[in-house]
């Protein structure tokens, strides 16, 4: 639609005002909301309460910030690490089960394979309310409640089948031929997926281990029902108790919710390029 | 396959054959899968199909016990869960719709070469990535009645004489919610529909130029129809994924005012947390499930007759 010349009038006014328009409108209505919740994460109590509404904080003090952060009733620091640890641990628990499960599937023939597959689809579309009565049940036989591994666990219930789902396609699109080389070298099937395979898968492996972390740190479910006690929440858990717990302090609460989602948003920003490529493949290919 | 190096060493018989050990190595590879989703997702599938046939509110242990499909006659009867699977359709349908609009404005816009480009796609996407409780307490603020920015900007444009309780008047709550859903899901058909477009060939427009189309008969020859699969991926995707989402109502309103924002996923958990009943919570579940796998079959079916992309 941009080559040179020929344009008729209903591209050059498409081209031209409409994307313009449109271009600010879409950013304004993606950027608002956080726009106001950053500026809020900066007011004064005084300033928060006040009629008629004040837009702009006087100064950028950093004073609920500090009280998030340092909180005995709601300790934001301890929330960021808890949520950071089971991020990180789903993560890398995820990608190497789903990496060896994703090169089984793409390499090996097995009976009833498509099958498999379609469990895996399958999965994906479950209801994440269907498995917090029983895992809660077997969570509490295993004394798992109020463990990180409790979380971890139950996070590979929807990070796993995605990202089986998603590795099977990067490795099939590998040529086996790659491999074979390396398999008479006497390399043996797991020096083969480790030196040829995964270097070259590289960019979809970490597209969808991203997935995995930005997905458990987002979880909100089953943190709330497998941790009762105050140090074992996670920030998303920890922003919702602290909603429930007292009058809502926005102040204190717009400082959290900034809290929460810098991580993620750094990370998208950094590597949105991948992310977005590796995440959308899946889908074109349909 | 690697013939070679069996030749090359004839050294003691393997105890298996070469098949049997490819084989043999397969599972090995796929234990670890079938472990993790045993425990956190098979079992617990299992365990609350039994726990939908018993009698089960951890207040009332004396009651507890087998009562066959007990749960399930209750269900049918049960005037909230009719309701909130009519919200569950209303929700879905309002954020599925709404988000596809956008979404496909966004990528025809995005997809358009300007300057900023880059960045102005990072910022736009951001609402998709951030966490659920964090969308639904932004909006919450927003929402305030008395101290929320949309009540203030209504009123400082004339458009409002008094202040509006979002989510705590019945006939706006769902709207609201669904509002606050299509900013969060905007982006997600955004991506999708954008990947799409990059995949069609620049020498189609061309050659639709050259033959006289103008720009709205080459979006409604060109573009739609090579869309069309992405189209049919994303949007089944998302509505199974919507029919789910328990998160954004739940921190919001908790399915109020009145049941007026109750869609099926969000009674589940009421069932749970407040009433404590799991065994109705895990038949609800069940119920949620059955409806899923029905639609999942019926969306294999449709996609199975789309053509690929690229």
């Amino acid at each position: 639609m941009r080559s040179r010349g020929g344009l008729d009038t209903a591209e050059r006014v498409l081209g031209g005002p409409v994307l313009w328009a449109g271009l600010a409108a879409l950013t304004a209505f993606a950027l608002a909301p956080f726009v106001w919740v950053l500026l809020a994460s900066f007011k004064t109590r005084a300033e928060l309460y006040a009629t008629p509404l004040v837009w702009l904080p006087t100064s950028l003090s950093l004073a609920n910030y500090v009280e998030a952060w340092t909180s005995k009733l709601t300790p934001f620091s301890r929330f960021f690490a808890n949520s950071l640890w089971v991020s990180s641990v789903t993560m890398v628990a995820t990608t190497a089960i789903s990496v060896l499960a994703g090169y089984a599937l793409a390499r090996f023939r097995f009976a009833g394979r498509q099958t498999v597959m379609l469990v895996f689809l399958a999965t994906q579309m479950f209801p994440a309310v269907l498995l917090i009565a029983p895992l809660l049940s077997q969570w509490h036989a295993l004394g798992l409640i109020d463990t990180y591994q409790a979380l971890i666990y139950s996070n590979f219930s929807f990070t796993v089948p995605f990202t089986v789902w998603m590795l099977v396609g990067y490795f099939e699109s590998i040529p086996r031929e790659l491999e074979e080389s390396a398999l008479m070298d006497g390399c043996g099937r797991f020096g083969a997926l480790c030196r040829v395979v995964l270097p070259l898968a590289a960019p979809g492996v970490a597209a969808t281990a991203i997935f995995a972390f930005v997905s458990s740190w987002s979880e909100l479910l089953f943190a709330i029902t497998f941790t009762s006690q105050t140090e074992m929440r996670t920030l998303s858990a920890g922003l919702l108790f602290m909603v429930g717990q007292y009058e809502i302090q926005w102040g204190q609460l717009s400082a959290g919710v900034i809290i929460s989602t810098l991580p993620v948003a750094v990370l998208f920003t950094v590597l949105q390029r991948h992310l977005i490529r590796g995440l959308t493949a899946g889908a074109l290919k349909g | 396959m690697a013939r070679e190096a069996t030749l090359a060493r004839p050294l003691a018989r393997p105890l298996l054959t070469r098949r049997a050990r490819e084989v043999l190595t397969g599972y090995l590879y796929l234990l670890p899968v079938v472990i993790a989703l045993g425990a956190t997702v098979v079992v617990p599938i299992v365990r609350a199909i039994q726990m939908s046939l018993y009698r089960n509110v951890l207040i009332k242990p004396q009651e507890y016990g087998f009562i066959g499909l007990g749960n399930y006659a209750r269900l049918l009867d049960d005037d909230v869960f009719w309701l909130s699977l009519w919200n569950s359709f209303y929700w879905v349908f309002g954020s599925v719709s709404l988000q596809f609009l956008g979404g496909f404005v966004a990528a025809l816009l995005l997809h358009q070469s300007f300057q900023g480009r880059a960045a102005v796609r990072t910022l736009t996407l951001l609402p998709w990535i951030i966490p659920g409780v964090v969308v639904a307490l932004i909006w919450e603020y927003l929402y305030q009645p008395n101290y929320g920015a949309l009540n203030d900007l209504l009123a400082r444009a004339g458009l409002m004489t008094d202040k509006v309780a979002w989510l705590s008047n019945p006939s706006l709550a769902m709207p609201a919610v669904i509002a606050t859903n299509v900013w969060r899901g905007v982006p997600f058909f955004a991506i999708m529909l954008l990947a799409g477009l990059q995949a069609i060939a620049d020498e189609l427009y061309e050659a639709a130029r050259v033959d006289g189309a103008g720009v709205l008969e080459r979006f409604w020859h060109i573009t739609l129809p090579m869309l069309r699969p992405i189209i049919v991926v994303a949007t089944a995707t998302r509505i199974i994924w919507t029919f789910n989402y328990a998160d954004l109502i739940f921190v919001m309103t908790s399915g109020g005012p009145a049941n007026a924002t109750q869609i099926t996923s969000t009674y589940t958990l009421l069932q749970a947390y407040s009433n404590l009943d799991f065994g109705y919570a895990a038949t609800l579940s069940v119920v949620l499930l059955l409806i899923m796998l029905a639609f999942t079959l019926l969306y294999l079916r449709v996609t199975r007759g789309v053509e690929p992309v690229a």
